[in-house]
């Protein structure tokens, strides 16, 4: 796979901006006509609000939807945009009346809005480098905790200090607002930032940079495993993300003409992340169908509070519904409306679904191109990985005991034992997720034991895992291609398979658009096979490939992995407990027990061998 | 020197009610994986139910039981209502519904009381008694608190130590899917934690409340805040953690108050909030780690 074919050309990114165009269309379009029609001063108030909330909820779906971990803290950023914005664009003698004493000769600035709209996003997006440095620090996973708390204390902290810093902010009460008539009177504005921040969010998820989040989003330890490292997406996400949100920020300051503590505290958290996660945070088109959805919803329910069934002409005596419309409606339906989804329907109405993967397939199907072939296997160096006298103990079990093999490149090599023996946790050992006790292991010479899991799958030890973990919400296609990004940019002089042909390959060929979690047991080892392969490995570490297979899926198995490791020109370095596959397979082979090898050489030699004989199939097998 | 104990004492009684409430957090986390954002909201309801029953007259020697009652049957309500439907879920799943809850149960006292602070009588011994030790003078109220907060922690350790129920929940806690495996019947431990944290919860309300004298309809956001911020100080999942982090979280909170210069002290919560990110990005689990090996 070349990567420029599915990230730089132009024509991979006609359809998301057209997506962006689509669901900006719907957007203002459908405000215009509804202000339009009611003709009031409230409705078009309330569309001017919606557009902003819609950049808001966007550049929140930039973070939360591609790496997954639930952010508190965007509106706290907002906050910190949105007063650094007021600070420099409102008049000085406004600022003179209000903050009087404000430090760092803030009185005298004034600068164009737009100026201090760019400042105030430079301003914040330095805050969360260093917030995000923070985020990475706590190792950020997927839905992880510690994140979320750190971001829920930024947005406590930046409202602690709006609240007491009165010679900045104006405190608590008085706040900071534009002259009369100083606050934004044209849309043009808001329609720039909304064009940006779709377009932002749809090409950030179509992006490299993107997909590797969304992949380490789906499964953290398997995108380490792919030799990538969450860390740097999710800060790029991070960065971008406050960006558009504090854009946004800035843009509702500008037209409400003022800025209080409360403007951006937990109220309108809680309002974008409903919003975000009723329409589907996972989405751009998720996140915009949230904003129609939510403001439609909170605008009518907050009708109904005020007048009841009057709302559409219906007038009752005694209405039945009395004891439900009531005022502060909206801010009840908000709270049912965040709880139902979350136990009925937490991916939202749309889940991950986007407005231009529904165009293109209405459109433009599928081409019915037949499947690639793989290519011929170009001359490699030989390459040779060692394994020296690893020790590996937990607490007080040695799960290895001085174990060590030689594997060369070109050669499958399997390693048999029985349940406990220490193969899975020799796998985990070369791959980085165990650290061992003692010992070293090394490709070609060069140590690589204590290297973290990605840099080890970027060094070449490249694994798949005995139970699955697959992308589950890219599709096979897009599975092949993140690990394929990947072996782009850190072999580019390794023998790579086109993605195309490694799926065609292990047989996934009709089913490529099809979402990795919707395969069956055979095809996800098989797609998960295919993925490691596109990483271009030196060595190729399949941990019980035939796993839950029938013994005819495991004969093909075997055609299929000699066939890509001969392609890739990769070592294999296979493990299982099933002497028959094992040998089918196998150059080499060596027999763990107890953390030991404790026999190796051919198919043959090993089945002669008197210790293995007593040691595995003696219990195993007799 | 006397200002110093002076300020452990009172951060004592403080960092008790923290402990209280982190407790309750920590115990429904371990059964369940939830860091449940709507712990506070026992003590809303406990608080309503408290102003409904002074206001008509009732004397404070009802009211602490009903508080405690309340708080224990809101608990298994919310769970029955809510958590119950997402067991299992993601982690972020589980934030949102817990966070839902939150803002659920204080929206229905904004539609049905009112948004304003009510108010109601505080008895007399909690405000103006106190008695000499030395040098040292000690509120009586933080002396009942730390008195009753004691007794509470040892009956609950007994709970957790001596009964099947404290076994089936320390096991749950450590590693709930083995726990079911070896016959640990969920429901039974879910619902008997989420009556324990209220329990907990209702015992910390009752001090809240005769701190506050008032409720309104988001003043669950504080007690939540202070609890899951004390669970997590303490490392999610252990339980004597989670009391540390309460007893740590009260005296940070004091002795913070007590340094800082007068012209910022208003920031002290800021400050706070800023300690527990700086704890999280350097020791995202917390005093007390408890080992999570994900297997491959």
């Amino acid at each position: 796979m070349r990567p420029e074919t599915i990230t730089s050309s132009g024509r991979a990114l006609t359809w998301p901006l057209l997506g962006a165009a689509a669901l900006f269309a719907v957007l203002v379009g459908g405000g215009l006509a509804y202000q339009g029609l009611l003709g009031t001063g409230a409705a078009e108030r309330l569309v001017t609000v919606m557009l902003i909330d819609a950049i808001v909820v966007v550049g929140i779906q930039i973070y939360v939807g591609n790496t997954g971990v639930l952010s508190f803290g965007h509106i706290g950023f907002g906050a910190i945009g949105g007063y650094v914005f007021a600070l420099l664009a409102i008049d000085e003698a406004e600022k003179l009346k209000r903050i009087p004493d404000a430090p760092f000769g803030l009185v005298g600035v004034e600068l164009p809005p737009l100026l201090a709209i760019v400042i105030a996003v430079g301003f914040a997006v330095a805050c969360a480098f260093l917030v995000g440095l923070g985020l990475g620090r706590s190792g950020a996973a997927s839905g992880a905790v510690a994140a979320t708390v750190i971001t829920l204390a930024l947005l406590f902290v930046t409202h602690e200090v709006a609240r007491n810093w009165p010679d900045l902010t104006g405190g608590d009460r008085a706040g900071l607002a534009f002259p009369i008539r100083g606050s934004l009177d044209s849309r043009l504005p808001i329609y720039g930032g909304l064009l940006i921040a779709l377009v932002v969010g749809r090409m950030f998820a179509r992006s490299r940079r993107g997909r590797l989040a969304q992949a380490a989003r789906e499964d953290d330890l398997a995108a380490r495993a792919m030799g990538i490292d969450p860390l740097v997406q999710q800060m790029l996400a991070l960065l971008i993300s406050v960006a558009v949100v504090v854009m946004g920020a800035s843009l509702k300051v500008w037209e409400d003409g003022s800025i209080l503590p409360g403007d951006f505290f937990f109220q309108y958290t809680l309002v974008t992340l409903v919003m975000l996660i009723v329409g589907g945070r996972n989405g751009v088109t998720g996140a915009v169908a949230g904003v129609i959805v939510m403001t439609i919803g909170r605008e009518l329910a907050r009708r109904l509070g005020q007048d009841g069934f009057e709302v559409f002409g219906i007038g009752l005596d005694r209405a039945p519904l009395d004891w439900i419309f009531r005022e502060n409606l909206q801010t009840v339906f908000l709270g049912v409306a965040m709880l139902g989804f979350m136990i009925w329907r937490p991916a939202g109405l749309l889940d991950d679904l986007e407005v231009d993967d529904w165009l293109r397939r209405r459109f433009a199907p599928a081409d019915g191109a037949p499947a690639p072939a793989l290519a011929d296997a170009a001359m490699t160096t030989p390459s040779r990985l060692s394994v020296r006298a690893v020790d590996v103990r937990f607490g007080g079990f040695q799960a290895l005991a001085g174990a060590g093999l030689e594997a060369g490149g070109g050669e499958v090599v399997g390693i048999i034992g029985p349940n406990g023996a220490g193969k899975t946790t020799l796998v985990n050992v070369l791959t980085g997720m165990v650290e061992p006790t003692a010992g070293s292991f090394s490709i070609n010479g060069r140590e690589l034991v204590g290297q973290p899991a990605h840099e080890l799958a970027r060094a070449g030890l490249v694994r798949t895992f005995q139970n699955l973990r697959l992308f589950g919400a890219l599709t096979v296609e897009e599975n092949v291609e993140v690990a394929a990004l990947v072996a782009a940019e850190h072999h580019p002089d390794r023998v790579r398979q086109e993605a195309s042909a490694l799926i065609a390959h292990a047989g996934l060929w009709e089913h490529r658009h099809r979402r990795a979690r919707e395969l069956d047991y055979g095809n996800s080892r098989r797609l998960e096979l295919a993925r490691a392969a596109a990483m271009a490995p030196t060595f190729l570490l399949l941990d019980e490939p035939t796993s839950g297979m029938s013994d005819s899926e495991s004969v093909a198995m075997v055609a299929q992995v000699k066939g890509m490791a001969d392609a890739i020109g990769a070592g294999v370095l296979v493990i299982d407990h099933d002497l028959a596959f094992i040998t089918g397979i196998s150059d080499r082979i060596y027999v763990l027990d107890s953390g030991s090898v404790i026999a190796s050489g051919t198919p043959d030699e090993v089945q002669a061998n008197a210790r293995v004989k007593q040691a595995y199939l003696g219990s195993a097998a007799g | 020197m006397v200002e110093l104990a002076q300020n452990l004492i009172d951060g004592l009684g403080r960092g008790s009610i923290y402990a209280l409430l982190a407790l309750g957090v920590a115990v429904v986390f371990g059964v369940m994986h939830l860091l449940n954002f709507a712990h506070g909201e026992l003590i809303t309801v406990s608080g309503y139910a408290a102003f409904w029953a002074l206001t008509n007259g009732w004397s404070w020697w009802i009211v602490v039981p009903l508080i405690v009652v309340v708080a224990v049957l809101t608990s298994l309500v919310i769970e029955r209502v809510a958590f119950s439907r997402v067991r299992g879920a993601s982690d972020f799943t589980l934030l949102l519904t817990s966070f839902g809850v939150h803002f659920v149960v204080s929206a229905i006292f904004l539609l049905y009381v009112s948004a304003s602070v009510k108010n109601f009588p505080r008895p007399a011994w909690t405000t103006s008694s106190t008695w000499s030790l030395g040098p040292l003078q000690i509120e009586t109220f933080d002396t009942v608190v730390i008195v009753v907060t004691m007794l509470t922690l040892l009956a609950t350790n007994l709970l957790l130590q001596r009964t099947m129920f404290g076994l089936a929940l320390r096991a749950a806690a450590a590693d709930f899917d083995t726990a079911r495996l070896m016959g640990v019947r969920s429901d039974t431990v879910i619902r008997g934690a989420f009556a324990l944290s209220g329990l907990l919860a209702g015992i910390a309300g009752v001090f809240w409340l005769m701190r506050a004298g008032s409720t309104t309809p988001s003043a669950g956001i504080d007690p939540m805040l202070k609890g899951v911020l004390a669970a997590l100080i303490g490392g999610l999942g252990s339980l004597r953690g989670a009391v540390l982090g309460g007893f740590a979280l009260g005296l940070a909170e004091v002795l913070l108050r007590s340094w800082l210069p007068g012209s910022i002290a208003g920031l002290t919560e800021g400050f706070v909030f800023a300690l527990i990110a700086l704890l999280f990005i350097f020791r995202p689990q917390g005093f007390v780690a408890v080992a999570h090996a994900e297997r491959v």
